[in-house]
């Protein structure tokens, strides 16, 4: 795809002098040789935290909600928080691999596997929270249109969370497939690397046949434009679905029409940051510096600048339109988000999403490989104390002060949600450990284009 | 066999060979089962093998049954009718007269019975007097079923059979008698003809024995002054309806005041009501204390002021109004000015004022007597009398000093707990331990009885009979609802026996009223049927002279060095007796909305200066130090409260509390006011220092403020009201349609699409804030019908009540909910907002307060009902917001979206679960239980449901008895409207046009709760119009 051609000013996007074999034995390396000690470490303990956060989902599901710090006027504060915070975070990959791939940004090519990858598995985690908040999640089946016995009982299609169910279901199901496409062609170079006949079974299993023929190319090729045709509405219309669970309700601060861009905007904010955090190492412990460069880190942090410049903007239109609507509920939203008992989240809040991005307007900040790790990680914390902020604060205080109050976590909270972290590193580690992290496949097609050696080769003969 | 039946052989050998045919149905198994060979023979046993099949039939057969076997349904025992009863219908309620006294509460009431069960009280609307239940009548049906009651007598720490105890009981009393040694029955106060009856049978058999009546909080006070002035130990009774003008001082009448029952007659002068021609009017209620109390927070006018300082303020009313020349001792300038406008108002109203004083000292009393009096004051009724307190401190005194000196040698007791009520309660168990002869009459192993050699099990008065006379001439019975649970028996019948009378209560009682009490024209069961039975007795007074100007100098001869101590009695637990009510104790006080406590009210700045501090914890939970209070050698140790509105100088502290013998452990919540209630005093000089320990509270309502949100409590001022138009006092909020401004009720603001609801019901609620008091009798009244939970100190705390019905209370931040409006209106810029609202999150010194009632507002356009993703809640016909427990799945978006915040979620399982041991975790407590409404598992949402299953019942009956309902009947289906004694609350169908929820519909000063949010809710509130034109609180 594209043209073969890159201007001379564009930086190399491979680096190393990298042959197309190098590149199949970098990719393969992780996966063909045996997992080193950090890597056994960070598995351990991703393990026990997944561990514990099942302790407590046992915990809530077999005593009751009340494990929760959760009351008669905050109905709902870590478990969505959690839940819009996993679903955010799920954005980048499809932004990345799909959005991308119609602009035709071949930067996407060396961090696109492991970004859908990190999607599903957030998604996954965010999957959890809806479940596992409700009162009785052994009947969370019924929020499913299912022809039923039940006499006329059917869903409620005004429902915001129907809606939900909807959207996450989809973008889990068109992000597991364009996932899995990309993956044909390198898990089959896997398979045709693979000596021991178990992995060669189960990696000729998991690659479809694949067979390397011009048709299969050109199928494939096809596919993934269809299917970034298709993601790409998704890109907007989950985080615009989840927003609405608070857009179409009344209470204020979460009755905003702002929201859906708002939400969107952030989402990508926050799934560039983790993708980002996650990248940063994996380059490092994995040996893909080549692969993903300083160039791939930098152009993230325009996006992270640039998304967090835009939620800025967003926090403060909101602040703007509650002064302006001259609603004294809404006013009174904002002024206790600012200054009320929980100033200190929206505080960090505006430090970690707002702030912080702000360096990156400097070319040797946002080139700094450290400086844009401690960033990443800043982003994520912000974006969960911006759900944490729009939840909680807009649900302590709304109408009636005789029901205000405050909402503190339990260690049920918070185990659960550390338990999704855990389970989230267990399944990233044992991706990196057996699926080809950079889609080879496709780097390979633009090594003669953008490959250090081979650009180098052409700028010289010019 | 019938020729002309057909015969169909199976088989042609059936035809030839009958006999071998036979003989094959006869074998029905061919060759006999090798059973024997197999098990007797060991060896071939262990040889035979077993091939697959078998294998897999072996293993699918112990499995299934296994599998079945652990299949086994719960057993519900239930034990069907011999003989079915007459009148009771299963699924059908119902309703017996009855009346109830405890020496503290009193009240005609209706008990509900579903199946032979009591399950809930009414109020008896027959009575003329006393006829509506407070909060505390309203749980009395729970203590019934309470786990804690003695199941029989009890001899010596012995259960032993009634007969045995009987003997020992007559044995012990003929020897004391025989050897004339003296005996006290002390007792509660007896309000019931035919008790004092059988007592003076008793006391006649036995002359050793000599009757006391004694009252746990005394009113001895009032009674003495009336001995005093009119010649009959009484309290008088006061009609509030006829008054317009009301100075209280320090008389809590809408709380526990001398027992009363004013706050029905109270609201209905209290709601202004406009006639076509003349301006509307209300009566104007001015009060003067030092706690904040109900009454003081229904005031229009409130002044705090210290006890010392209220009796000077009375006597210098006093000389006013008698015209008296007397030199006082001069008053504070700021009450000097307030006592002259508060007399010059008095005095203008002629003979519509009252005063009522809750000082309780004789000579305040007097002096209240002899002012109402020189007023002519009509709303003191000339006629009636209250009868309801007896005990008198003098006697209550001496009869204790023989106890303690050992001079007497037997004491019988019932309805009463002095080891626990008297302020000494260690020198008075040590003292009835050494005596020879000691009964306590009680439902409980309370304090009382664990000191006593003798526990006659009692009966609660809804397994008794009896009669009252509350006010002369004023009679009430009581009838047994339910045989007793347990092997019980009323105090009266164990006098009976114990007098050697052989009859039953029954049949003394009836004797007595068909002998004394019936006229001519009445009979004993129209009697029982309505409860309660008047008689024409005018009370007239014998007036003597008294010398008022010793009392003055004795009333304003008192000086206080410490904090003024003022003893009150809550709402939720009055004098303490039914502390094992867990929905008692779970009910929010109405003032400081805590629950599970009592607490020292202290003013913010007094408390500043000692050192002592409420504070809330990350979760909301209000924390606060502990006080110690010492009065001399007694001391106790309580958790303080920062009450706005306590008079500086004062602390309060609530009997009730502090209980340790007789209940749950869970139910051992606060401290023992009594301690501190010498000479049965009930204000007290006391020393307080800060304890620095730290005090958990419950509290239901953690924000006290307003915050200038007047939209939510409307409220104006009867001058506003009488001259301005309704759009100036009770506007309807507007929204700009295309750039218009059109009001939020308006058709073309309406984005929903609504559906006729001219046809058939359509359910309104209607709650005027004039007329609510706070008392709360509906929180309980809504706990009683629904089933609500209780959860418990832990889980209150953690902002999880589960009422269904609130009180909001709102304190003011300024002088007045107007100033707030104002101060909030005038903000300008950001800093001036930030410490706007700041300041706004304090309540006042004096703050005005305001109570309103929020249950579900079934909002016609309901917020909660387009969020639910499985369509549990929904909208029904008749215009409540129906709630399907069974398909809920807990997903709490309702309660998020719910504007009002009605919904509450069953956050663990609240039945039949130990962490939750409260009435419903054990079968006797679950007894309450109403039937017709489902108990709630984990993980529902739950709220109030307009009683549909009564507004149903009443649906039902009307369509059995083949007519329309009837225009007011639906009002008593809703438990908070049948409850509402003040007529605050008024619930029906509006599309009966009769109805009065209808004609209170179409009132000027209707508002709905949070109206602009569009929700169009179902219940309706009044603007509440406040009669403080020109006094105002200080």
């Amino acid at each position: 795809m594209g043209s073969h051609y890159e201007a001379p000013i564009r930086k190399p996007l491979v680096t190393g002098n990298k042959t197309y074999h190098q590149i199949s034995v970098d990719v393969a390396r992780p996966i063909e040789g045996s997992a080193n000690k950090q890597w056994w470490i960070v598995f351990g303990i991703s393990l026990t935290l997944f561990m514990w956060g099942i302790g407590c989902i046992i915990y809530t599901i077999s005593t009751g909600i009340g494990t929760w710090g959760l009351n008669k006027t905050v109905g709902w504060a870590w478990d969505i928080t959690n839940f819009v915070w996993w679903v955010g975070i799920g954005h980048a990959g499809t932004l990345i691999s799909a959005v991308l791939l119609l602009f035709r940004q071949k930067w996407r090519m060396g961090i696109n596997r492991s970004a859908e990858a990190m999607t599903i598995f957030s998604v996954i985690q965010a999957g959890l929270f809806p479940i596992i908040h409700m009162g009785r999640p052994w009947l969370a089946y019924w929020i499913v249109p299912i022809p039923n016995t039940f006499g006329s009982l059917w869903v409620n299609f005004n429902s915001p969370l129907l809606w939900d169910v909807f959207a996450i279901s989809t973008y889990l199901t068109v992000s597991l497939v364009f996932w899995w496409t990309g993956l044909l062609p390198d898990f089959a170079m896997i398979r045709d690397r693979a000596v021991k006949p178990f992995q060669k079974k189960i990696y000729s299993l998991v690659s479809f046949g694949w067979s390397g023929r011009a048709k299969d190319w050109q199928r494939f090729e096809e596919v993934s434009l269809v299917l970034a045709g298709l993601a790409t509405p998704l890109v907007l219309s989950v985080h615009t679905i989840v927003s609405f669970d608070f857009a179409t309700s009344v209470i204020p601060g979460w009755h905003t029409t702002i929201f859906p861009p708002y939400f969107v905007a952030g989402a990508i904010f926050s799934g560039f940051a983790m993708v980002q955090t996650l990248l940063i190492v994996m380059r490092k412990v994995c040996n893909l510096e080549d692969y993903i460069t300083v160039q791939h880190i930098e152009l993230m942090n325009i996006v992270i600048m640039i998304t967090g410049s835009i939620v800025g903007c967003a926090y403060i239109t909101e602040l703007f339109i509650a002064w302006y609507s001259g609603v004294e509920y809404e006013q009174y939203a904002f002024l206790n988000r600012a200054t009320g008992p929980y100033w200190w989240a929206y505080w960090a809040m505006m430090t970690c999403n707002v702030f912080s991005p702000q360096f990156m307007w400097f070319k040797k900040l946002r080139t700094s490989i450290v400086f844009s790790f401690v960033i990443s990680i800043v982003v994520n914390i912000g974006m969960w104390f911006e759900r944490f902020v729009i939840i909680v604060t807009s649900l302590h205080r709304d109408y009636l002060p005789s029901s205000w109050t405050m909402f503190s976590p339990t260690f049920v909270d918070i185990g659960i949600f550390l338990g999704t972290i855990g389970f989230f590193f267990v399944l990233f580690l044992l991706y990196a450990r057996t699926f080809p992290v950079i889609a080879q496949a496709e780097v390979k097609t633009i090594l003669k284009s953008s490959g250090d050696n081979y650009k180098e080769l052409r700028d010289k003969k010019k | 066999m019938d020729k002309n039946l057909k015969k169909y052989w199976k088989s042609e050998i059936e035809l030839t060979n009958s006999a071998q045919v036979d003989t094959l149905r006869q074998n029905e198994f061919l060759d006999s089962l090798p059973v024997d060979n197999i098990l007797e023979d060991d060896k071939s046993l262990k040889e035979s093998s077993t091939n697959r099949r078998d294998f897999l039939k072996y293993l699918g057969f112990s499995t299934s049954a296994a599998v079945l076997a652990s299949c086994e349904g719960p057993v519900h025992k239930s034990v069907p009718y011999v003989i079915q009863p007459e009148r009771i219908r299963p699924g059908i309620a119902n309703f017996y007269a009855t009346s109830m006294f405890n020496g503290y509460d009193c009240a005609n009431i209706l008990v509900k019975t579903r199946e032979g069960r009591p399950i809930k009280i009414e109020n008896n609307k027959l009575a003329n007097f006393h006829g509506s239940a407070n909060a505390r009548v309203h749980a009395s049906i729970l203590s019934m079923y309470d786990s804690a009651r003695i199941q029989g007598p009890i001899s010596n720490g012995k259960d032993i059979s009634w007969d045995d105890f009987d003997i020992e009981i007559i044995q012990k009393l003929d020897s004391l008698r025989f050897n004339n040694k003296p005996v006290v029955l002390l007792t509660n106060t007896i309000a019931s003809p035919t008790t004092s009856k059988i007592i003076k049978d008793f006391t006649d058999k036995y002359p050793n024995v000599t009757h006391v009546e004694y009252d746990s909080i005394s009113e001895s006070s009032v009674l003495d002054a009336h001995e005093i002035m009119y010649g009959k130990r009484a309290i008088p009774y006061y009609d509030f309806k006829n008054a317009k003008y009301i100075l209280s001082i320090g008389a809590d009448f809408l709380g526990d005041w001398l027992g009363s029952n004013y706050d029905g007659e109270y609201a209905k002068g209290r709601i202004p009501t406009k006639s076509k021609d003349s301006k509307a009017q209300m009566s104007k209620h001015v009060q003067v204390e030092s706690n904040m109390s109900v009454t003081g927070a229904n005031a229009d006018v409130r002044v705090p002021m210290k006890v010392a300082t209220q009796k000077l303020f009375l006597a210098h009313l006093y000389k006013k109004v008698a015209k008296l020349d007397l030199i006082l001792p001069e008053l504070d300038k700021i009450y000097e000015i307030k006592l002259n406008e508060i007399y010059n108002e008095l005095i203008s109203f002629g003979n519509s004022a009252l005063l009522v004083c809750g000082i309780d000292n004789v000579h305040a009393q007097i002096l209240t007597n002899s002012i109402n009096d020189l007023i002519l004051s009509e709303a003191k009724s000339s006629t009636k009398i209250s009868l309801i307190r007896k005990g008198d401190d003098k006697k209550i005194n001496e009869v204790l000093t023989k106890i303690n000196r050992s001079e007497i040698s037997g004491i019988i007791m019932f309805g009463i707990n002095p080891a626990y009520t008297l302020p000494n309660p260690d020198l008075f168990s040590s003292s009835v331990k050494k005596l020879e002869f000691s009964v306590n009459i009680s439902m409980k192993m309370d304090e009382t009885s664990s000191i006593c050699k003798y526990v006659a099990a009692a009966s609660h008065y809804l397994e008794s009979w009896g009669d009252f006379q509350f006010i002369n001439g004023e009679y009430s019975l009581c009838q047994p609802t339910i045989r007793t649970l347990f092997d019980t028996r009323q105090s009266e019948e164990c006098l009976l026996r114990w007098s050697g009378n052989d009859n039953s209560i029954h049949n003394v009682l009836k004797d007595n009223w068909n002998k004394n009490i019936l006229d001519a024209n009445s009979i004993w069961n129209k009697a029982i049927h309505d409860g309660v039975y008047s008689l024409e007795d005018n009370f007239k007074p014998k007036l003597t002279n008294v010398d008022f100007s010793d009392s003055i100098s004795k009333l304003i001869n008192n000086e206080v060095k410490n904090f003024e101590l003022c003893l009150y009695s809550k709402i939720g637990m009055g004098d303490g007796q039914q502390a094992n009510n867990p929905w008692l104790q779970e009910f929010p006080d109405p003032i400081s909305r805590v629950s599970w406590d009592n607490y020292l009210t202290i003013s913010k700045i007094d408390a500043k200066s000692i050192g002592l501090k409420n504070y809330n914890e990350a979760n909301g939970a209000l924390n606060s130090n502990y006080a110690m209070v010492s009065l001399g050698d007694s001391e106790i140790k309580i958790p303080v409260l920062i009450q706005p509105g306590q008079a500086q100088g004062t602390v309060g502290i609530s009997f009730g509390y502090g209980r340790s013998s007789g209940l749950k452990s869970e139910m051992m919540t606060g401290s023992n006011a009594f301690l501190l209630y010498k000479n049965f005093s009930k204000v007290q000089d006391v020393v307080i220092k800060p304890v620095h320990e730290i005090h958990e509270f419950a509290c239901v309502q953690l924000h006290n403020t307003l915050m200038g949100r007047g939209d939510i409590v409307r409220e104006t001022t009867l001058e506003v009201f009488n001259t301005k138009n309704k759009n100036y006092w009770n506007p309807i909020p507007v929204v700009s349609k295309n750039h218009i401004e059109t009001a939020v009720n308006k058709k073309e603001v309406n984005i929903w699409e609504e559906f006729d609801r001219s046809i058939g019901h359509h359910f309104n609620l209607s709650i005027d804030l004039n007329a609510c008091t706070g008392c709360g009798a509906c929180v309980i009244a809504c706990h009683a019908e629904n089933n609500v939970p209780v959860v418990g100190k832990a889980e209150v705390r953690k902002s999880r009540d589960m009422h269904w019905l609130r009180i909001d209370r709102y304190y003011s931040s300024d002088v007045s909910f107007t100033d707030d409006k104002e101060n909030k209106e005038n903000i300008n810029g950001l800093s001036d907002s930030l410490t706007v609202f700041g300041d706004m999150e304090d309540p006042n010194e004096n703050p005005q307060v305001v109570f309103q009632p929020v249950m579900c507002q079934h909002c016609n356009q309901a917020p909660c009902e387009t969020v639910c993703p499985v369509a549990a809640t929904s909208h029904g016909r008749q215009g409540q917001n129906h709630m399907a427990y069974n398909r809920c799945v807990g997903t709490r978006y309702c309660a998020n979206n719910c504007p009002y915040k009605v919904r509450r979620f069953n956050w663990f399982l609240y039945n039949n679960n130990d962490e939750f041991d409260f009435n419903m975790n054990d079968d006797l407590g679950k007894m309450v239980l109403n039937p017709d409404v489902v108990v709630r598992s984990r993980g529902v949402m739950e709220k109030c449901s307009f009683c549909i299953q009564s507004t149903q019942a009443v649906i039902l009956k009307a369509k059995n008895e083949g007519r329309e309902v009837d225009k007011n009947e639906f009002n008593d289906a809703c438990a908070c409207s049948a409850a509402c004694s003040t007529g605050a609350m008024s619930f029906g169908d509006i599309n009966n046009k009769e109805s009065e929820v209808y004609k209170r519909k179409k009132d000027d000063r209707v508002y709905h709760l949070l109206e602009y949010v569009g929700t169009k809710p179902n219940v309706f509130y009044h603007v509440k119009v406040r009669n403080n034109d020109k006094l105002k609180n200080i």
